[in-house]
């Protein structure tokens, strides 16, 4: 099959010719339900102090500028490890404090200081509906709390809390953060304002965001778990070895990383979980798991792929 | 001496072998029926040369060798010399069965027989012969000059020995191989059907627009290009056809069913960037 050529730039000013019905971006809410309303932002105008748990001091504030980027941030980040520690150099590394969050309980401390929290976990666990719940109490209700929801809608995590209209999904995954883009997806409930201060924070992280509608897998992790998959379908075929199929992928079609190994990299067994994820969704075969995948997610090793 | 290399085909895949082979010093003889497409063949060679003699890749001499060794034949029959023979006409199982015999009377009962496929079953077309043990898959990409990787497909019947042949050629060629199994896709081709397979059902539930998917695979998985651009620039008629050669091929896994997307666009004639029309408009303004 014909491939791509590597210096092959798709025109600036082309326009999407075909189209499927409906908005290609997600609505949010336009106004926020009267009991979120909260008069007097304190996080807004307050200094944020550093405390034992900070990361990092907020650079000096911009005063000329106006506006939501003015925000000084105290972003709280718990789950997954790995996601965290990409998610806190990340934020850091751009003079956004952070606070990892080790225990539940210390949440209420800080809980004035902070202003975006952000729940990590990929799996759709007992521990991560706990971490939700907790949030969502102790904070008050015009924070905005973001949630990974690369393996459960971002409803369907939320829709049982109090304070719905300030959850948002993340496509929070391994790897990805490396990259200038963050994918986010507003649940029903979302409110614009909610929305809005996300997307300037992850702005001011010089992050771009895309907003997609809050379904499982959102965009990148859903292809890229189903290429990892095919590629380990191909492996349990016979068809090539895993380091061969990792070289083609690159030299053949100019893939960023060989599947396998960007699988061991995200960890085989966040693949599986949004995958099993998918499945449960949509009930279709395409997302049964390679059964070779599902014995690595549980081995939590591989071979000699290694770049 | 030299090792020959016939290659019956001269359209892009045909024309982009022997621009790497004539390169690398081996003698070629460029088959085709049609004298004017091997004409335009051996014209674009040179343009595609001196582009990289431009760009100092290439020296003028190395330019001036390689073209010499080019040798134009319009006679199949003269293919009868040749040390391998690479097959790379239309994707026709019949085409390339019907050429197979013919090539294993005409050859050398030591000339490896190479097929281009990239969606066919090697083992089908080696069966054609009488000494199936000399037919593998050389599998390039396009555009050959460019891109690495060179798929060395194992047949049911193929020889160890023409594996090995096949490989070390393709790395004279400066080729990377990976030796693959005769399956449906091989592995580049399988691998890749969920780039554009998830990428089209993610557009169908209305998740996001193209444009937004391809933005977000481009700046969020750090891919080179979207799947929408991709599939234009692959051409949607030739994307369709490779997914639907695949799921029939493995008697309909869910895995690789065609998008009913992608049909109508190619019903509708808006095959990518060849036909100016695609997932995007590339016509000028």
């Amino acid at each position: 099959m014909k491939k791509q050529t590597k210096k092959e730039k798709p025109k600036s000013k082309k326009k999407a010719l075909v189209r499927i019905d409906a908005a290609s971006a997600p609505s949010v809410i336009d106004s926020v339900p009267a009991a979120a309303i909260v008069p007097a932002v304190e996080s807004k105008t307050k200094p944020v102090k550093p405390e034992r748990k900070l990361k990092a001091t907020p650079p000096a504030s911009k005063k000329e500028k106006t506006g939501k980027t003015d925000v000084k941030h105290l972003v709280c980040l718990l789950g997954d490890e790995q996601l965290v520690r990409e998610y806190s150099t990340a934020f850091q590394e751009k003079g956004i404090a952070v606070q990892e969050l080790k225990n539940l309980g210390s949440v209420k401390n800080s809980a004035k200081k902070i202003t975006v929290a952000i729940e990590l976990t990929i799996a759709s666990t007992e521990q991560k509906r706990k971490n939700l719940q907790a949030l969502d109490e102790a904070l008050p209700a015009n924070v905005p709390i973001v949630s990974n929801a690369v393996a459960e809608t971002i409803l369907s995590q939320s829709h049982h809390l109090k304070h719905l209209h300030r959850f948002v999904g993340i496509a929070a995954f391994p790897t990805l953060l490396a990259n200038p883009l963050v994918e986010l997806s507003p649940s029903l409930h979302t409110t614009k304002e909610t929305a809005d201060t996300v997307k300037a924070l992850f702005e001011s992280a010089k992050k771009e965001t895309a907003m997609v509608q809050d379904s499982v897998g959102m965009v990148m992790p859903r292809i890229l778990c189903q290429i990892i998959n095919e590629a380990l379908f191909t492996v349990q075929n016979d068809v090539a070895s895993p380091k061969d199929i990792d070289e083609a992928m690159k030299h053949g079609t100019n893939y960023p990383h060989g599947p396998i190994a960007w699988g061991e990299q995200i960890g085989f067994s966040n693949v599986v979980a949004v995958l099993d994820a998918l499945y449960l969704h949509y009930h279709e075969e395409r997302y049964k798991v390679a059964p070779i995948l599902r014995q690595l997610a549980l081995a939590g090793i591989f071979w000699e792929t290694k770049e | 001496m030299a090792i020959s290399i016939g290659i019956v085909g001269a359209g892009t895949m045909g024309a982009g072998i022997a621009h790497i082979a004539a390169l690398n010093k081996f003698n070629v003889s460029l088959y085709d029926i049609n004298e004017e497409v091997i004409r335009r063949s051996v014209e674009k060679i040179n343009y595609e040369m001196k582009r990289s003699v431009d760009k100092n890749k290439i020296s003028d001499d190395d330019m001036k060798m390689a073209l010499t060794r080019i040798k134009k034949r319009t006679n199949i029959n003269d293919l009868d010399t040749c040390d391998l023979i690479i097959e790379a006409v239309l994707e026709d199982i019949k085409v390339k069965r019907d050429l197979f015999k013919k090539l294993d009377q005409i050859a050398h009962h030591t000339t490896i027989l190479a097929t281009n496929t990239s969606s066919l079953s090697v083992t089908s077309i080696a069966s054609a012969t009488k000494h199936p043990g000399r037919v593998v898959g050389m599998h390039f990409f396009n555009p050959v000059h460019q891109m690495k990787l060179v798929e060395i497909v194992k047949g049911t019947l193929t020889s160890d020995e023409t594996i090995r042949s096949a490989t070390a050629i393709a790395e004279q060629l400066g080729k990377k191989t990976i030796q693959v199994k005769d399956t449906p896709g091989f592995v580049v081709n399988r691998v890749a059907r969920p780039f554009y397979g998830e990428a089209l059902k993610i557009l169908g539930e209305n998740v996001t627009s193209l444009e937004e998917i391809d933005r977000i695979v481009k700046k969020s998985g750090g891919f080179k290009m979207g799947p929408f651009e991709l599939m234009d620039m692959i051409g949607n008629d030739v994307n369709f056809s490779v997914t639907e050669s695949i799921y029939e091929q493995t008697f309909h896994e869910p895995r690789f069913r065609p998008s009913q997307i992608q049909q109508q666009m190619v019903e509708a004639g808006l095959f990518g960037k060849k036909s100016k029309k695609g997932f995007y408009n590339y016509e000028e303004k």
